[in-house]
């Protein structure tokens, strides 16, 4: 990874360069990442790599014409086209008269220990033990697994020729893997995230993966319908994210959103329903400011069941007269204190969800959104897990899912699927739409 | 278009060490710009086999994109990026190793295969079948998309004027009231090296330009989109202005506001007509990721999930109609996936993976061959840049047309009930390509051999084998039209692969239909 210091060296003498240029206003974000990952897969390690990045980002501003240009090289030759593509390209760009004037200094709130030193520098050595504990505890029961371990250590630092200056670093990882029984009838999945690698105990993902993929072997034909389901973390985190993608206030002061003609204060879902995001959420590798560098507050946006606003971007939130929000980061869905067990007690007939596999959406208006279920479902009887059944599509809206929810468990974050990066609860809803029957393992 | 090299530059044998060096060859566009990297990639192939790799490759690629976005009247974002590293994969113990960095030195890329050779030995120990590769012959070639005008030496202006053009034609429909669209260029430059020889330089460059329609009843709080794509293609800038997406402007934003007000489709069996703007998609889920050969065997099992159709299968399995042949193909002109050589240096092909409606053949790599009994690899490897692992990704795989011309408007006048749709809507299908459910942009009602109306919320959902067997008619060679994508998903973590998919119109009997209006629910 690149330096601090030379980080800063090459922000300044870029801002140097536009400031050189009659006119140009400029903002260098510029980012550095090194990750590693081990793949594996039939029981045996398939792919791997350590891999850098950079990336180092212009945006010239000529009055209201603007243009961005990136590059990952950092001698002089290439930091001088960088700044002579921006600037050329800038002159060229018709006006936007949206465009706003790039910010001057900010105050950042501060994240505590974002960056673990244990996670930046994890060997391929430590890798290849992860995926040992759970190739043994595949071996041993006899069954297939593959699977993913990935750490990565980033860097963001943004300036402006305004007097901006924002820097933040950090760690993320996770793993995730999924067993199958040799008769391809069962299929079971575990996976958790995070910023520090202590917190992955590979061999417990390892052991839940294989215990579901036993357990699911021989699944029962269950007619398609609307069923009362207890939806684990992973399968709630990608269906939310739907919910969390329309939080944007011109979309729905346009129109075109299911926000549309929503008010602060309509009482949406229940009381127990609380989401919200943290810009000085660690774990979830949020960032203290969004990429203009504006400044992030922490904010409830469902509050108990109501909603209190919609993310304003500066433009938008000047022509409304409403305060700039900025792009939230690090959205928790506030859990409570239910196990599993305790959601399934209770429910005479219902279904036990993994998680979900290719989310996409039918309907913006409603949040409608199709997917299937994959690698463990249940059939919920008389408060007790009874069959494993086959895998659903389904037809239904994260709106819908919160609106009937009467039970939620303990939050955590899910790695490797279609939800990564919330922190979410499993939770238990009702009349959800299992549309129709995938033979799929 | 293969530009020979061989004149210029002496190949070894297979397994040895290439000769890097011979004069350049002017005539190509934009390649062989940089002697240097002959000693970067001799170096970091040398480091590798001298820390204990049986094999290494070193590839350094530089792409350059370029994204305009507009709404309405305003120009909303220009970019241009560019991305440029060196990446090296060995085998060392019977594992693979791989490292990548930013810094294309010799010395960074020497550091990069001990690295590479390092995490290689540390995975050994958990192999329980050593890596083999099928035997290649050492290649030494150029090749480059064949174009007239290079995107970017295209004037910017000119290029936001045509989006802003769309923009203009569109908005003059009453009842239209946004307009978004955007142009991206890609040029991906790569040199690849090997221990078995392979000395290959290949550019490619793609297109992609599209736009969306938006009509909003304000009076009842509904809205209808309505995209269009102008396919993605390996081409120059000549294919956006010989296009008819800014006459077709007009037209598709009539679409938007029909759209909105047509009457919600009515749930059931139907006839489905399936434009090729919405059918390549379907073969894209349904065909082309069953058989990709990792996936058949478990390889993607935690992410992307495997496949119906296992290579036990083979020669056997009838996924559809017997008059239906699909084929896979890195060399269809203007394909997203077309190139000379893949990822291991593998000239690329043409073949059939489905033959007569059955399952003939997978897609397979150097490593892949000879786990189900081949002797060469289809050449399907790749790396999205300088930083991803190469692995098994998709070619451009087409459905072959009828051998008699017919139209789409042909299928539809021999229709007596049933609907047509055009264009890409949601996709989604099951982890292991059975159960899919797809939308559309346009939907039309059809009675007695007519298209009446508009219809909305429509999706069709089925099962893979079911639906391909329901299809009765196929459109002949004239109706063949080729879509795709620019950012088809695979891997951990995450690659992009661009692929296209060619297709006549065809006809499906009785699919199940369904209505994904929640709107007074």
């Amino acid at each position: 990874m690149l330096p601090q210091a030379d980080t800063r060296r090459l922000v300044d003498r870029i801002l140097t360069l536009v400031h050189a240029t009659k006119g140009a206003a400029g903002m260098v974000a510029v980012r550095s990442t090194r990750e590693g990952n081990t793949r594996f897969a039939v029981n045996e390690i398939t792919s791997t790599g350590d891999v850098e990045r950079l990336s180092i980002s212009l945006t010239v501003q000529f009055g209201q014409r603007s243009a961005s240009a990136t590059t990952n090289q950092v001698d002089d030759r290439s930091i001088d086209d960088l700044v002579g593509r921006a600037l050329r390209m800038a002159r060229l760009a018709p006006e936007n008269p949206e465009q706003m004037p790039l910010l001057g200094r900010q105050a950042y709130l501060t994240p505590k220990d974002p960056a673990d030193p244990a996670t930046a520098k994890l060997t391929p050595d430590a890798r290849a033990k992860a995926v040992g504990a759970a190739l043994a505890a595949a071996d041993a029961a006899k069954v297939a697994i593959a699977g993913f371990v990935e750490h990565g250590s980033q860097s963001v630092m943004l300036a402006t020729s305004e007097g901006l200056s924002a820097s933040h670093t950090w760690t993320s990882c996770g793993m995730s893997c999924t067993a199958r029984t040799p008769d391809g009838t069962g299929s079971g999945w575990a996976g958790l995230g995070g910023h520090r690698i202590a917190s992955i105990d590979a061999a417990a993902l390892a052991n839940t993966a294989v215990t579901k993929a036993t357990s699911s072997a021989r699944p029962h034909k269950l007619d398609p319908g609307r069923y009362t389901v207890i939806l684990e973390p992973a399968a709630v985190a990608s269906l939310l994210s739907f919910l969390i993608g329309a939080f944007n206030a011109r979309r729905a002061d346009e129109g075109r959103s299911f926000f549309a003609r929503k008010r602060p204060g309509d009482a949406l879902f229940p009381a127990d329903i609380t989401l919200r995001s943290d810009p000085t959420d660690v774990p979830l590798g949020a960032s203290p400011f969004d990429s203009e560098g504006f400044p992030l507050a922490p904010t409830k946006w469902i509050d108990k069941g109501t909603l209190t606003g919609l993310p304003y971007s500066r433009f938008w939130a000047r022509k409304q007269g409403k305060p700039p929000t900025g792009q939230p980061t690090g959205w928790t869905l506030d859990g409570g204190t239910a196990s599993q067990a305790e959601l399934i007690k209770g429910v005479a007939r219902g279904v036990l969800i993994t998680r979900f596999w290719y989310l996409r959406p039918l309907d913006p208006q409603t949040l409608l959104t199709t997917g299937l279920t994959r690698d463990g479902v249940y059939l919920i009887e008389n408060g007790r897990i009874s069959h494993p059944v086959t895998n659903f599509r389904f037809n239904e809206s994260p709106v819908q899912m919160l609106a009937r929810c009467d039970g939620l468990g303990l939050p955590e974050i899910p790695s490797g699927g279609e939800g990564s990066g919330v922190r979410v609860p499993a939770l238990r809803t009702h009349e959800f739409n299992l549309a129709s029957i995938s033979e799929a393992v | 278009m293969k530009l020979s090299r061989r004149s210029f530059l002496t190949g070894s044998s297979a397994g040895a060490l290439a000769l890097f060096a011979g004069p350049r060859l002017g005539a190509a566009r934009g390649l062989l710009t940089e002697p240097r990297l002959d000693e970067l990639v001799k170096r970091a192939l040398e480091a590798a086999t001298k820390a204990g790799a049986s094999y290494a490759d070193v590839r350094v690629v530089r792409i350059r994109s370029e994204n305009i976005s507009t709404r309405e009247d305003r120009v909303e974002r220009v970019a241009s990026n560019e991305d440029y590293g060196v990446g090296v994969r060995v085998i060392a113990g019977g594992a693979w190793g791989f490292a990548a960095t930013p810094s294309v030195t010799a010395a960074d890329a020497e550091r990069a295969a001990r690295d590479a050779v390092a995490i290689a030995k540390a995975n050994a120990p958990l192999m329980k079948r050593p890596v083999t590769l099928a035997p290649v012959p050492a290649n030494v070639d150029v090749w480059q998309t064949p174009l007239i005008k290079d995107p970017f030496k295209i004037p910017l202006e000119d290029k936001a004027e045509i989006l802003l053009a769309i923009n203009r034609e569109a908005m003059k429909v009453p009842g239209v009231k946004f307009v978004t669209s955007q142009f991206a260029a890609a040029a991906e430059w790569k040199l690849l090296a090997s221990t078995d020889g392979a000395y290959i330089e290949q550019e490619v460059v793609r297109l992609g330009p599209g736009y969306a329609v938006t009509a909003v009843d304000d009076k009842r709080g509904e809205f209808e989109t309505r995209e269009f794509q102008l396919p993605p293609r390996q081409a120059g800038w000549e294919y956006v202005e010989g296009s008819s997406m800014l006459a077709d402007a007009r037209r598709i934003g009539e679409e938007a506001v029909e759209k909105l007000k047509a009457p919600s489709v009515a749930p059931g069996k139907k006839d489905l007509i399936l434009d090729p703007s919405n059918l390549w998609l379907t073969i894209h889920e349904s065909i082309g990721h069953t058989t990709e050969l990792d996936r058949a065997l478990g390889y993607e099992a935690n992410y992307a999930g495997t496949s119906f159709a296992t290579p036990d299968q083979r020669g056997k399995l009838q996924i559809g109609a017997p008059f239906l042949t699909f084929y896979a193909d890195k060399t269809t002109p203007g394909g997203l996936a077309t190139c000379g050589y893949d990822d291991d240096g593998v000239a690329t092909q043409k073949w059939n993976l489905i033959e007569n409606g059955v399952l003939v053949s997978y897609q397979t790599t150097r490593e892949q061959a000879g786990w189900i009994g081949e002797k060469a690899s289809r050449g399907t490897c790749y790396a999205d840049s300088y930083g991803s692992f190469p692995f098994q990704r998709m070619p451009n795989v087409s459905l072959a047309p009828g051998p008699r011309e017919r139209s789409i408007d042909e299928l539809i006048a021999a229709t007596d009930d049933g609907i047509v749709i055009a264009g890409r809507g949601s996709w989604s299908i099951d982890h292991q390509r059975l159960n899919f459910q797809f939308g559309g942009q346009a939907f039309w009602e059809v009675k007695r051999g007519k298209k009446t109306r508009m219809l909305r919320d429509v999706a069709y959902q089925a099962n893979t084998i079911e639906f391909w067997h329901a299809c009765d008619a196929i459109g002949g060679p004239k109706s063949w039209f080729m879509g795709g994508t620019l950012t088809d998903g695979k891997g951990e973590p995450g690659q992009i692969n661009s692929v296209s998919h060619g297709c006549p119109p065809a006809r499906f009997r009785q699919i199940n239909i369904l209505n994904t209006n929640r709107r007074t629910a």
